[in-house]
């Protein structure tokens, strides 16, 4: 491709090609602090391509491929290509790792254990992962968790922190502007904004921890926490993995030895400052 | 008159099985399918274990010597029904 870019974040190497210089080198300023991969073979390949012929110039349209695709996903505006890319990189993640069993969750580390937040979009899951990362916690990643299939340590996947519509307030005020990217308006989510993680999350990216609890957070509703039982923690767990069926037993092994070992917390709460009191306190109580 | 099935359980190492709580987990290798089950269908594998091949009255017998099932014109359809879910699934063979 014309402008291409290799990216190491966490376990997994990307190779990032694109027709066009903008998200490239968007990418390469916000993940400066990233380590170079150097000549190493990417696990994954990302293409961000014309969606058509011309499109490449005229009002130019981004489709994601690489290595995995989706053909049915939607081309979007060349302004929202960092967007693209980041898009691009969870997608292969999602259809191809194979070496963990990759949890749709956020996950944060602190005193060498882990905590596991897991919900569907719009759960808050991905904010308040990005708040405590501001608040002497560990940021291992807002998207995917990866549990490891033979010592069941989660390990990180610290990508950029994708901040959507009332978050990227919330956190622009507790982090420094350089560690903010552009303004994405009118996305299909809505207005995004990244956040690059701390540089201790960085740094420390290849650095597992045993999970210790896990969270399903609720944002938007009044403060209640509930027990969830174990049959229900594994059939949600499994509807979080991307790669639950693909792994086999390995998968089943590790999952239920997860839900076996990890206390699991219902939380719902009306404002990320009493989230962080809730997980504050069931940290202390339960992990 | 038809003969009852006998039933017994897919190849002695298909099913991997782990209790969760009030639930059992069973991981079938030949599928890769994860089957969620509650009472009574670990006790019916159960008797089924270590090559048993049995008909539901059998099931029935076995069970009733560890578990209260009620009269057992009721509780013998009900375990020939589970069977023959199992069956379905592939946990179960008839022998």
């Amino acid at each position: 491709m014309k402008h291409a870019l290799s990216l190491k974040i966490g376990p997994a190497t990307f190779r990032i090609g694109s027709a066009w210089r903008q998200p490239v080198e968007a990418l390469a300023q916000l993940y400066a602090a990233y380590p170079d991969p150097g000549n190493a073979v990417a696990d994954f390949t990302v293409r961000l391509e014309p969606s058509g012929f011309l499109r490449r110039w005229l009002r130019p349209s981004i489709f994601i491929t690489g290595d995995h695709g989706l053909a049915d996903a939607a081309p979007m505006s060349l302004t929202h290509g960092l967007l693209a890319a980041e898009m691009g990189m969870n997608l292969q993640m999602a259809l191809g790792w194979r070496r963990h069993l990759l949890l749709h969750a956020s996950s944060v580390e602190k005193d060498g254990r882990a905590l596991v937040m897991t919900g569907e979009s719009g759960s808050g899951k991905s904010t308040l992962a990005a708040q405590l990362g501001e608040r002497g916690w560990r940021l291992m990643g807002d998207e995917f968790a990866l549990l490891d299939l033979e010592t069941g340590k989660i390990f990180p996947f610290p990508r950029l922190v994708s901040l959507k519509n009332g978050a990227i307030d919330v956190l622009a005020a507790e982090a420094l502007p350089a560690r903010m990217g552009p303004l994405l308006a009118a996305t299909a989510k809505g207005n995004i904004r990244h956040l690059v993680p701390r540089p201790d999350a960085v740094q420390r990216m290849e650095e597992g921890a045993p999970p210790a609890l896990l969270l399903f957070p609720r944002f938007g509703h009044a403060a209640a926490m509930r027990g969830v039982g174990q049959g229900e923690v594994f059939m949600r767990l499994t509807q979080a993995s991307t790669n639950y069926v693909a792994l086999g037993e390995a998968g089943f092994a590790a999952l239920t030895r997860f839900v076996q070992g990890v206390p699991a917390r219902a939380i719902d709460f009306p404002s990320g400052e009493e989230a962080i009191a809730m997980v504050e306190r069931l940290w202390e109580e339960l992990a | 008159m038809t003969m009852p099935h006998r039933y017994c359980q897919d190849r002695e190492d298909a099913v991997a099985a782990c209790a969760l709580e009030d639930m059992v987990l069973l991981y079938h290798r030949p599928s890769g399918q994860t089957h969620m089950v509650i009472s009574p269908v670990p006790e019916i594998l159960a008797a089924l274990a270590d090559g048993a091949a049995l008909t539901a009255k059998e099931v029935h017998g076995e069970l009733a010597r560890l578990y209260d099932l009620g009269p057992a014109e009721h509780a013998v359809p009900q375990i020939e029904a589970h069977l023959t879910e199992l069956t379905a699934l592939g946990l179960v063979r008839v022998a």
